[in-house]
């Protein structure tokens, strides 16, 4: 009897699981056409830049191009030379190297601060950072402006640096605050121990454990100077002192560069953010969240 | 007892001032760079919203509220304030179920969740600017991508010159606000998926609950602290764009296009009217935050609901 029931089963069970696999497989094929399709959506503005940046002005208005018959690299050149590339670049990495590193000392002081030492007014301070990291940019620039030119550090570096670093500092804060409220207490109290003062806790116990939080800040708040628009818009008038982004639309109102020119300028603002990007966007996209869920 | 207390306090006190001491020589560098360049703007503004200023000299005579009454009967400000909702309702609806839509899916592929990921968030990184410039070249109405492939399907009656046309402007400014900002809800809404747990779906499959069913009464309530923060920044930042419209339209045709930031902007440093500016910031300002507090009050009951 067992015998012919398994024999007699079989067939009916496997017709049906055919034409749900011819459904499952429909199913699964559209389903990833859909992520695919988006994908396409996502990347291909910037892979149209790209390719267009490489060809000639012919290419370019002539019909579509995908691939440009000769790499045109003499687009970036002429960006770099007449388009004042060679300055804006320079002057952005300096602006992110030295905005990250201040940001990177003042956040992690304060982060430990608020996280491992205990002191009255404590609660107000946390709250009052928590509350500046509020007051969004557009609500204040006009008068940051007015500030930094009854100081007179409109149109510097100095003024630049400064407020930028402010601007970061409430979200490094919260981040290397999170970072410190998770280390175990035992190993502070072992270097109070031996002898360590409180600044001796902070640099050689404390700091080398937040690592991943220094590195979090650094690579969140590089992209956030790299990309900043609004603050060197108004601050900045001589071309000299220009970061990349502002260099980047004084260059389309300046002197009406052609659009090949325009399209490897514009390459040569977003490649470091590009290389950046795919190093370590697994930091990026941590950073990103916990700034989010933080704010 | 007594004793013992009076002969400890003055080390005990000592000991707390020192603690104070370094804590507040830790957040000494901190607390005056946001003193300085954030706290103080924040009040000189409200300060210079009741004045006047060209933007050059030292000279700033109150004017009382004049610079509000003039900001109440700016018609273009509020058609800003306008367009700035807009982009929050664009952002909220579209931005936000196609980052729900995505993140759902990527979360049920088998493979390639990493690519798409990296994929999906790429357009997040990169500045105002350079979005703005890539889609002026996209959306170029003689020889841009867009219009060339419409025509090229032969469907040359959609071809548009999409950025300088008044009825066109404002739908192709808010795609291109979407294809920026939708990656950063995925990204929430994906780790967001990936916290539920696995055994709410498991006894749901045991009870027979369909797909549906499924995503009605286990995911989507999951989601809820996700979905409120991301609602709340997708709104804050819509709210707040301002680079990419000025390099596609500057606000134009006209003002079909105008955002606040950008007529703050104007305001101040095309017209010299800094007190104006002032003022429409304080207005704006007050918006921004009031949806901030919003936020974390609905964070905080958010977390206290959890709890129970």
């Amino acid at each position: 009897m067992a015998t012919v029931e398994t024999r007699a089963l079989p067939r009916p069970r496997a017709q049906a699981r055919s034409r749900l696999t011819i459904n499952a497989l429909l199913r699964r094929v559209t389903f990833n056409a859909i992520l695919v399709l988006v994908a396409f959506v996502a990347l291909f503005p910037i892979v149209w830049m790209l390719a267009g940046s490489l060809q000639t002005i012919r290419e370019l208005y002539g019909g579509v191009t995908f691939w440009p018959s000769t790499l045109q690299w003499q687009n970036y050149a002429v960006a770099w030379n007449q388009g004042g590339f060679r300055v804006f670049i320079p002057n952005s990495l300096l602006y992110s190297i030295v905005t990250v590193a201040a940001i990177l000392v003042a956040a992690s002081m304060a982060g430990y601060s608020l996280a491992r030492i205990e002191f009255p007014g404590r609660n107000v301070v946390l709250l009052l950072i928590l509350a500046i990291l509020i007051v969004p940019l557009p609500a204040s620039f006009i008068a940051l402006y007015k500030l930094l030119v009854d100081m007179g550090l409109a149109n510097t570096r100095p003024g630049y640096i400064l407020a930028l670093t402010a601007g970061g500092l409430p979200v490094s804060i919260f981040i290397m605050r999170g970072f410190f409220v998770r280390q175990p207490r035992e190993l502070e109290d072992a270097a109070v121990l031996d002898g360590c003062s409180a600044f001796g806790v902070y640099w050689r116990v404390m700091l080398p454990l937040a690592k991943p939080g220094l590195a979090a800040v650094a690579i969140i708040q590089f992209l956030h100077v790299w990309n900043e628009y609004l603050l060197a818009l108004v601050m900045f008038n001589s071309e000299t002192l220009m970061p990349v982004q502002r260099g980047l639309t004084r260059f389309v109102s300046s002197d009406t560069p052609e659009q090949h020119i325009l399209l490897a300028a514009t390459a040569m603002a977003v490649l470091p953010i590009i290389v950046l990007y795919a190093v370590a966007q697994k930091s990026i996209i941590q950073g990103i969240m916990e700034g989010a869920v933080r704010g | 007892m007594a004793v013992a207390r009076v002969a400890l306090s003055p080390g005990a006190r000592a000991r707390r001032r020192g603690r104070a001491l370094t804590g507040y020589a830790f957040l000494a560098p901190a607390l005056a760079l946001i003193g300085v360049f954030t706290l103080l703007p924040f009040l000189q503004g409200v300060l210079l919203s009741f004045q006047t200023w060209d933007g050059v000299g030292r000279d700033t005579p109150f004017v009382g509220v004049r610079n509000y009454e003039r900001v109440l009967g700016d018609s273009i400000f509020w058609v800003s304030m306008r367009n700035a909702a807009l982009f929050g309702l664009v952002g909220f609806l579209a931005g936000n179920a196609l980052s729900l839509a995505m993140a759902l899916g990527v979360n049920a592929a088998p493979r390639g969740a990493t690519f798409y990921r990296i994929a999906y968030y790429l357009p997040g990184v990169f500045s105002v600017v350079v979005v703005g410039m890539m889609f002026a070249w996209i959306l170029q109405p003689t020889v841009g991508i867009l219009n060339r492939t419409l025509v090229a399907l032969g469907l040359e009656s959609l071809k548009h010159n999409w950025l300088s046309e008044p009825a066109t402007a404002l739908p192709a400014v808010s795609g291109v606000y979407v294809w920026y900002h939708w990656g950063f809800g995925f990204l929430l809404f994906l780790a967001g998926l990936q916290g539920v747990p696995r055994e709410l779906y498991e006894a749901a499959s045991i009870d027979g609950a369909g797909a549906w069913q499924r995503f009605r009464y286990i995911t989507w309530p999951q989601l809820t602290p996700v979905t409120t923060i991301v609602t709340v920044l997708t709104l804050l930042a819509a709210l707040q764009i301002f680079g990419t419209v000025q390099v596609l339209t500057n606000g134009g045709p006209g003002y079909v296009t105008e955002v606040p930031t950008l007529r703050i902007y104007k305001e101040g440093f095309q017209f010299n009217r800094f007190g104006v500016a002032a003022a429409m910031s304080v207005v704006f300002g007050t918006i921004l935050m009031t949806l901030s507090l919003i936020q974390i009050w609905l964070g905080r009951r958010i977390g206290s609901s959890e709890v129970d």
